[in-house]
């Protein structure tokens, strides 16, 4: 075998783990980040200043105590179910429609379209890291079509139920052609879709907010952001409380968004195209696929996927298009690769990633611990899933895993040796 | 005469496969000796346990009559072995004179820089010890592969090797190359020095080798002189049995065309030319034959005719339809069925199970899929129908295709592309790596498709592969198809004399009558 | 084959690069004969900017830390792995150079060496750290490289304004109130417009060296030669005796040496961090990458490239500070970014090491 074949073999291996391994690996790596999370948070911990010690190790006092942060973001998270320090335990308050989960299910909501937007490409071997940006200018066209077409409609339900789909269409359409860019320069110009990505990020928050700040400012506010829609263009909470900015809708949206990827992944002649680009380019060219048109037809997909996901945040959260738009996209990297790429892995990838976020509230007011603590954990939990060799060896070090037995019949060398 | 090499009941595994199974092997100092044995039996891994790659499972090596347990290649290099592998180890972008002294660059000013004047003359000077002609300042990626492989021989002796391995070093030379190397080797063993090398060529063993060791699924089958052993035993220890008739195919009168090819030319990877000029016709139950060293364009040949590849110039009709500039999926939708030379890369996603794989290049063929979405549960069938025709083991639909030997992984592309029901097979070293009884069952499936009046083009390195197949045979080299000759009345040394891109007596035949010398 | 084909090809490559520099040198010339011709004009303004010396002395301080970032990514990814980390390596020295000084104080001495050197150095040592778990997880663990990378970046992207918001209360730190300085050369710092190469920060000094250096233990030492195998036919450097990984662990960790120096300079020639949105870095280590792209992987190239978009940078710093044209400078600021996105999509076709991005195993019980 030559080195590259030898590579290959490799690599191929790493990408071949089961299902179950998969889910193992995420799994691992959640733990661990979250355990090296924990000593980050005990060596902040010295370095910030406190009145009293929150906890004590080895005679050495620290003000965070990482055990009490994840409690307590956990169950800020969830609405404060439990009664931390108090033997009682359950919070008799409790209510599940409450302020905590629907922020968790907000943030869940928007990741499940950035995740999906990057298990798209990433299932099609493009490292689309512009989601942010698709996001971003999706999310502007989304608000600017509803800024000028809302006059136009009866306002109430009817004009709500024909201005919202319109609005999220718009988004997906602006968001998969600037995701389009980078495929089209990959297919026709070889440029590495990594790189043309994130600077694709960097134009796209510039652009907008030029054009947010010089063409279509709110005259009343100070910050740069677009004039609110009015309330019946926008998607109100059902049963959850105002201020959580959740409308149980857009989830039921993302998680049919999630069939329907998945069907279009599995289920269809062009998935197989995009499936097989993904997995080994040169048979899918063999297989008859046009490599160039599932490249850009792919990042067109993941990119309406990420405009999707500006127009949700506009529509359900912001009610307007502001500048700082929150780093939805790199999170959906996160997720999705925590998924494994799979859309129906990235529900609960987006659930957990979307409590991480909701709980950091919660610790910073509770604890002190910055809420920033989210960003190293989401990098972290990216460089640990890939790792699926560390986990290996650390199985087959504590023997979890027999040697799977690889099938060779005709007696010769896995894969035949060629001559 | 002492012993260089003493190999000592040596076992290897590797997971799932007994790659070496108790193998003695002694070698003579000063002298030349070949590992014989078909593809997978096990020469390379023996090799590579000796030059410190892979350490045995079990047993001992012993060079110049020690024990000697090598960790790594630099133990064996230590002791004097050098491995000339099958890849070349080169660096492309580098010197000739950059890569012999690779690891051991000659330095100067307190060791911080390399010293490329001394290195320069050490090579000049050691190539000039054994008469071989080569220029240090020449970049790998310029010469050709008898050069190349001269610049890995010189690398071994750089490091003072006394004994060296070569693995095939005859499968990428033409038949003048491969002439040039045993004098080599006469040359090498003069001086004093070792050679094993690896083939599975009999003839080159015979040709070439003083003593001739054959292993056979990972074990010794026998060690014998050269001088005193003859064709059939050799054959006989190789295979195990009595070696089959080559294939014949019965004389066939061929209907009408269904490929021509006309002055094409292309280009490779790196826009260099790879193809030039090339013009031929297939026509039904016709089998057209590619003969030639690998390398020598026959790849962007079939990729231009498959659709994979765009050529520069020339056309391409396929059925009367011009296809130069067709996609390759309109292409496989009108008949073409292709069976790929590297399996791994083209014919197979490795990730995908054998369902997913059955339906590659049909993916959106009314067969399978119907409005865009795929019929799965015709596609399992489709894989386990062809699972059972092509005796694919194990018979597992559901498991990936990596998990499957090369040889089933074969067994399943051919199955694949044959039942696509073509009007033109193209195929590409369609037995490499599938063991004699695949082999027979595929050229029988062939000729059954000649038979039905098909048109096939067979690619092979495999000389007898394609002369005992083809109706008519082109040999390419260089880019160019030299001739076409019937393989029926055409003997193994004029094609090899193609191959090597020497046309016989090429102004007595071919030439035209001068212009007015007619009567 | 034949050598001449492959010659030609060269030839193509080459003047394809050089067809490249030319244009931007018409670019600059038009805007030359634009500015001489209607000298109050935009041209005229772009002309005076493109023309300063303070334009040529800005250019320098903001090319240092794409260079040496770009320096460390030719080492990385010459010794094959692919580190699109630098981003975050450039993140983590910038923070903790500043967080150290601070600390130590910014007006102490200890052994004789100031503070903010102290600093420098505690910023390219984490550099280092975070390189060597980059590559321990690509090496040892045969992660995904380009996965790996991303995860770098965003550790440091997260780390950074975490560590101040803890110490600080913000994302950002407090100024320091100092900086690295100038060093200044006597009289050779006076000549016009060049003399801002004599009257520089002390990292462009360093960067001037380090460019030079670099191609010289590249192209001139054994362990050059090793990382350029290493990268090319990684087998081929095995077989010889020389430990591929060692070479890519000494290759990565180069790299993160250099980011380091780069990154230190970033902010302490500020004196403060800043670490909002995507921090002070802003993809300077993206940039540093489509410059040794365009520089084909030699420091020199990298460093002209490097000094291009650093250049367009300081213009576009300058033509903000031009009134009445209107152009508002989130637009300009967009420039160095379609820039590079317009080169990539140029030079996309570059030759990468052939074995860069692929893990490496001898094969041994490992099939």
């Amino acid at each position: 075998m030559s080195a590259t074949e030898n590579a290959k073999a490799v690599l191929r291996r790493l990408t071949a783990a089961s299902a179950t391994e998969r889910i193992l690996i995420s799994f691992a790596a959640l733990v661990l980040a979250v355990l090296v999370g924990a000593v980050i948070i005990l060596v902040s911990g010295r370095i910030t200043t406190c009145q009293t010690a929150a906890t004590t190790l080895f005679g050495t006092g620290f003000c965070y105590d990482p055990v009490e942060v994840y409690l307590v973001l956990f169950n800020g998270a969830l609405g404060e179910p439990f009664l931390l320090n108090d033997p009682a335990l359950f919070n008799p308050g409790w209510n599940p429609l409450n302020f905590g989960l629907a922020l968790t299910l907000k943030e869940t909501t928007l990741l499940i379209f950035t995740g999906l937007s990057v298990a798209v490409s990433f299932r099609a071997g493009l490292f689309n890291i512009g989601t942010q940006g698709q996001l971003v200018l999706g999310g502007l066209a989304t608000a600017l079509f509803s800024f000028f077409v809302a006059p136009a409609l009866p306002s109430g339900l009817v004009g709500g139920l024909v201005l919202i789909p319109l609005a999220v269409i718009v988004g997906a359409l602006v968001g998969g052609l600037y995701g389009a860019i980078p495929g089209a320069l990959k297919a026709y110009a070889d440029a590495n879709e990594v790189i043309t990505t994130i600077m694709l990020n960097f134009i796209a928050a510039q652009i907008a907010f030029v054009l947010v700040s010089e063409f279509f400012s709110n005259p009343d506010s100070q910050v740069v952001e677009t004039t609110p829609l009015p309330g019946w263009a926008t998607l109100l909470p059902v049963a959850f409380p105002q201020g959580g900015d959740f409308s149980i809708l857009a989830l039921a949206f993302g998680l049919a968004l999630v069939v329907g990827v998945w069907f279009l992944l599995e289920q269809t002649s062009f998935g197989y195209d995009l499936r097989t680009s993904g997995e080994q380019p040169e048979a899918a060219e063999y297989g008859g696929v046009d490599a160039k048109r599932t490249t850009v037809t792919s990042m067109f997909l993941s990119g309406a996927l990420g405009g999707m996901g500006g127009a949700i945040w506009v529509l359900m959260v912001m009610g307007k298009w502001q500048a700082g738009v929150p780093a939805l996209g790199f999170d959906g990297i996160t997720v999705s690769i925590l998924a494994g790429n799979n859309p129906f892995g990235v529900v609960p990838a987006a659930l957990l990633f979307g409590t991480l976020k909701s709980g950091s509230l919660a610790v910073q007011f509770g604890t002190g611990v910055p809420k920033q603590l989210v960003g190293v954990l989401r990098g972290l939990i990216i460089l640990f899933v890939a790792m699926p060799e560390f986990f290996r060896m650390l199985g087959s070090a504590i023997d979890l895993e027999p040697d799977r037995e690889t099938v060779a019949t005709d007696g010769g060398a896995l894969g035949g040796d060629d001559e | 005469m002492s012993t260089a090499v003493h190999l000592d009941e040596i076992t290897k595994r590797f997971p799932g496969v007994v790659a070496n199974d108790d193998v003695d092997l002694t070698v003579e100092r000063g002298t030349v000796h070949a590992l014989l044995g078909e593809n997978g039996a096990g020469k390379t891994t023996l090799m590579n346990i000796l030059y410190g790659l892979y350490e045995p499972t079990e047993g001992t090596v012993h060079v110049d009559g020690r024990a000697r347990d090598f960790d790594s290649p630099a133990d064996a290099i230590d002791a004097g072995i050098g491995m000339i592998h099958q890849h070349f180890m080169l660096v492309d972008p580098m010197t000739v004179a950059e890569n012999i002294v690779l690891g051991n660059e000659p330095r100067k000013w307190f060791g911080t820089t390399v010293d490329r004047e001394r290195a320069r003359q050490e090579v000049i000077d050691l190539s000039n010890r054994y008469g071989f002609d080569v220029d240090p300042d020449d970049a790998i990626e310029d010469v050709s592969v008898g050069v190349q492989q001269r610049v890995e021989i010189l690398k071994a002796l750089y490091r003072g090797a006394d004994i060296l391995i070569l693995d095939e070093p005859t499968a990428v030379l033409t038949p003048q190359e491969v002439e040039e190397l045993f004098r080599v080797f006469e040359e090498l063993t003069a001086q004093g020095k070792t050679i094993i090398f690896i083939s599975h060529k009999l003839g080159e063993a015979m040709h070439a080798a003083d003593d001739i060791t054959v292993l056979r699924n990972g074990k010794n089958v026998g060690t014998v002189k050269a001088d005193e052993t003859s064709n059939e035993e050799l054959a006989e220890l190789m295979v195990g049995r009595e070696v089959l008739l080559e294939p014949k195919a019965e004389p066939q009168e061929p209907g009408d065309e269904v490929l021509a090819v006309r002055n094409l030319s292309a280009e490779d990877n790196r826009g260099i030319p790879a193809v030039s000029d090339v013009s031929f016709d297939i026509r039904e139950g016709e089998v057209f034959g590619v003969a030639g060293v690998d390398g020598n364009g026959q790849s962007q040949l079939v990729e231009a005719i498959t659709g994979l590849r765009t050529p520069t110039e020339g056309s391409i009709s396929y059925k009367g339809r011009d296809v130069t500039d067709a996609s390759r999926r309109s292409r496989i939708d009108d008949g073409m069925a292709y069976i790929p030379e590297d399996r791994h890369e083209r014919g197979l996603v490795m990730d995908f199970d054998l369902v997913q794989n059955g339906i590659l290049g049909s993916q959106h063929s009314p067969t399978f899929a119907a409005d865009g979405r795929i019929h799965w549960s015709d596609a399992r069938d489709h894989a386990e129908r062809i699972i059972d025709e092509y005796d694919v083991r194990p018979p597992h639909a559901d498991a990936d295709a990596e998990s499957f030997s090369g040889g089933n992984q074969q067994k399943f592309i051919v199955g694949r592309e044959f039942e696509r029901e073509p009007d033109l097979v193209v195929a590409t070293h369609p037995t490499r790596g599938v063991d004699i009884g695949a082999m027979e069952f595929i050229h029988e499936r062939l000729l059954d498709l000649r038979a039905e009046g098909k048109a096939v083009l067979l690619v092979s390195s495999k000389l007898d592969e394609v002369q005992g197949l083809s109706d008519r045979l082109g040999v390419m080299h260089d880019g160019e198809l030299m001739d076409i000759v019937d393989p029926r009345n055409t003997t193994e040394e004029e094609i090899g004399l193609l191959m090597a891109g020497e046309r016989p007596d090429a102004d007595a035949t071919d030439a035209e009558p001068p212009v007015g010398d007619a009567k | 084959m034949s050598t001449t084909t492959i010659d030609r090809l060269r030839d193509t490559e080459l003047s394809y690069r050089a067809t490249l520099a030319g244009g931007a040198l018409s670019v600059f010339l038009l805007i030359a004969l634009l500015g001489l011709a209607f000298p109050s004009s935009i041209w005229g303004n772009l002309l005076a900017i493109l023309t300063s010396r303070s334009t040529l002395s800005s250019a320098l301080r903001l090319s240092v830390p794409i260079t040496f970032a770009a320096l460390g990514g030719i080492f990385s990814e010459k010794a094959g792995v692919v580190n699109i980390g630098l981003e975050g390596l450039l993140i983590i020295s910038a923070f903790t150079a500043v967080i150290t000084t601070a600390v130590v104080g910014p007006e102490m001495t200890v052994v004789g060496l100031p503070a903010i050197w102290i600093g420098f150095f505690a910023g390219v040592l984490s550099s280092v750290l975070f390189s060597a778990l980059f590559a321990v997880v690509c090496i040892r663990f045969k992660a995904d490289q380009i996965i790996a990378g991303l995860a770098v970046w965003l550790i440091a992207l997260g780390l950074a304004p975490f560590a101040a918001t803890v110490y600080y209360g913000g994302v950002n730190t407090d100024n320091l109130g100092t900086t690295l300085g100038t060093w200044t050369v006597p009289v050779l710092s006076d000549i016009p417009f060049f003399g801002a190469l004599f009257d520089a920060d002390p990292a462009v000094y360093m960067m001037l060296v380090a460019v030079p250096a670099s191609w010289y233990v590249l192209n001139r030492t054994a362990f050059g030669r090793h990382v350029r195998a290493s990268g090319e036919n990684p087998k081929a450097l095995d077989t010889v005796g020389v430990d591929v990984s060692r070479v890519r662990y000494a290759g990565v960790l180069l790299s993160g040496f250099l980011a380091g120096i780069g990154g230190s300079a970033l902010s302490l020639g500020l004196g403060q961090f800043v670490g909002n949105n995507q921090t002070m870095v802003n993809g300077k280590g993206f940039i540093a990458i489509v410059a040794f792209l365009f520089g084909n992987y030699n420091p020199v190239g990298a460093f002209g490239a490097s000094f291009l978009f650093a250049g367009l940078e300081a213009a576009q710093i300058r033509l903000q500070q031009v009134p009445g044209y209107g152009v508002p400078d989130s637009l300009i600021q967009t420039i160095p970014y379609v820039t590079v996105l317009v080169v990539l999509a140029l030079v996309g076709r570059t030759r990468i090491p052939a074995a860069s991005g692929e893990h490496y195993d001898t094969g041994d019980d490992n099939r």
